[in-house]
């Protein structure tokens, strides 16, 4: 959700489904790069790895692939804090990605049984208030 | 001087030193339920655990339950608490509340997970962060003496997740700093608040390696000083979420 509206707050559109079909062309620039590192830093070997950090680093240069090994050596910390944990999505987030996370299919994760299903009314309220949601979130971000 | 990234071929940013230096400090000294000597166990076991027989044959397993033996680690730890690294360390996506209410069964405490949660996430993305460069792993620091605090917040209550949580309006007193004042916190901001020190660690260490987390729910906006966009770093962050299952 982040990703996409991140785009949304500069008016781009972005394509989430990058995240779990890498084929999928995110519009985020150097997308395909980044996307290739964060896959070889989880399941890449050793050579993998080397291969994608110089990609990276020729088509972004060194200080943005540095930051990408930061950050996603920060999700793996991440990832367990939230499985080891059995955190429930936050109720806002459960009710405005309905429609996400069923266009992601991560809805089929073992931890999704950690969040409370939303009905089909809330789940519909959740589209309609989209719009609305996404304003709020830009004033909290201090850029309306 | 350790993580002295200033001999890496790379340029690496300042605080990526400082914080994995100030975060290697701390796993040294007593926390609140585990010493010094078994908190760098802890950490010595999620580095044993990348080469665990058992964990590779419950990776595989279509339900890691029906793999029984024993971890392979030689350290000082009670064997509940290498089951919990190893298993938090090697398989997370495929955790349960029935599994860490085992773990309490067979002595682990609510509090002493949670403690056990902290140290294996920094370390497993300290040494990740590593192996992304190409880096050789950091020594593990050698512990410093003293006991364990013991301390438990008082206003810590069962909430939502698996293990009690402090919530935003009930951090108080000793705890007034954990959430920077914020009215609404993402569970993942409040999921280790039971031990407010590993919720502080985790404080640093993101906004070095990713970004402060009082932004993190602003969408669009960045730590200053990334080379990435918010977007890119959102890009990165997902797909390795996704490819760890992680529904969160």
């Amino acid at each position: 959700m982040l990703l996409r509206e991140s785009g949304a707050m500069e008016g781009r559109v972005f394509d989430p489904r990058a995240v779990t079909d890498a084929s999928v062309a995110s519009g985020v620039p150097f997308g395909e790069e980044l996307v290739a590192f964060a896959s070889a830093s989880v399941t890449g070997s050793e050579a993998e790895l080397a291969q994608h950090r110089e990609a990276l680093e020729a088509a972004m240069g060194v200080e943005a692939m540095v930051d990408a090994a930061g950050v996603a050596a920060n999700f793996e910390r991440m990832v367990r804090i939230a499985d080891a944990t059995g955190i429930p999505l936050d109720k806002p987030v459960a009710v405005f990605t309905v429609g996400l996370r069923q266009e992601l299919g991560i809805d089929a994760f073992g931890a999704a049984r950690n969040t409370p299903k939303v009905g089909a009314l809330l789940a519909a309220l959740g589209r309609l208030g989209q719009p609305l949601a996404r304003r709020l979130m830009a004033r909290y971000a201090g850029r309306s | 001087m350790v993580f002295s990234y200033s001999d890496s071929v790379y340029p690496i940013r300042a605080d990526f030193g400082e914080a994995h230096r100030a975060y290697w400090h701390e796993l040294a000294r007593p926390g609140c339920w585990w010493n010094g000597a078994e908190r760098v166990a802890i950490a010595a076991a999620v580095r044993s655990a990348r080469d665990c027989g058992l964990c590779a044959e419950r990776k595989q397993a279509l339900t890691p339950n029906a793999v029984q033996g024993e971890h392979a680690d030689a350290g000082v730890l009670p064997t509940v608490a290498v089951e919990a690294v190893h298993r938090i360390t090697s398989d997370p996506s495929r955790l349960s509340k029935a599994w860490v209410d085992g773990l309490a069964k067979q002595g682990l405490s609510d509090a002493a997970y949670v403690e056990t949660v902290g140290i294996v996430g920094a370390v497993v993305s300290i040494d990740s962060f590593h192996r992304n460069l190409g880096l050789p792993l950091e020594p593990l620091p050698k512990p410093e003496g003293g006991e364990p605090s013991g301390y438990r917040p008082p206003s810590a209550e069962p909430g939502e997740a698996w293990v009690p949580w402090i919530r935003p309006e009930k951090a108080s007193g000793s705890e007034t700093d954990l959430y920077f004042g914020m009215a609404r916190v993402p569970h993942v901001g409040m999921a280790m608040s039971l031990v407010p020190d590993a919720v502080r660690a985790m404080g640093r260490l993101s906004e070095a390696q990713y970004i402060a987390l009082a932004i993190v729910a602003m969408p669009g906006r960045n730590q200053p000083g990334r080379a990435l966009e918010r977007a890119q770093i959102e890009l990165v962050a997902g797909r390795v979420s996704a490819l760890n299952e992680c529904f969160y």
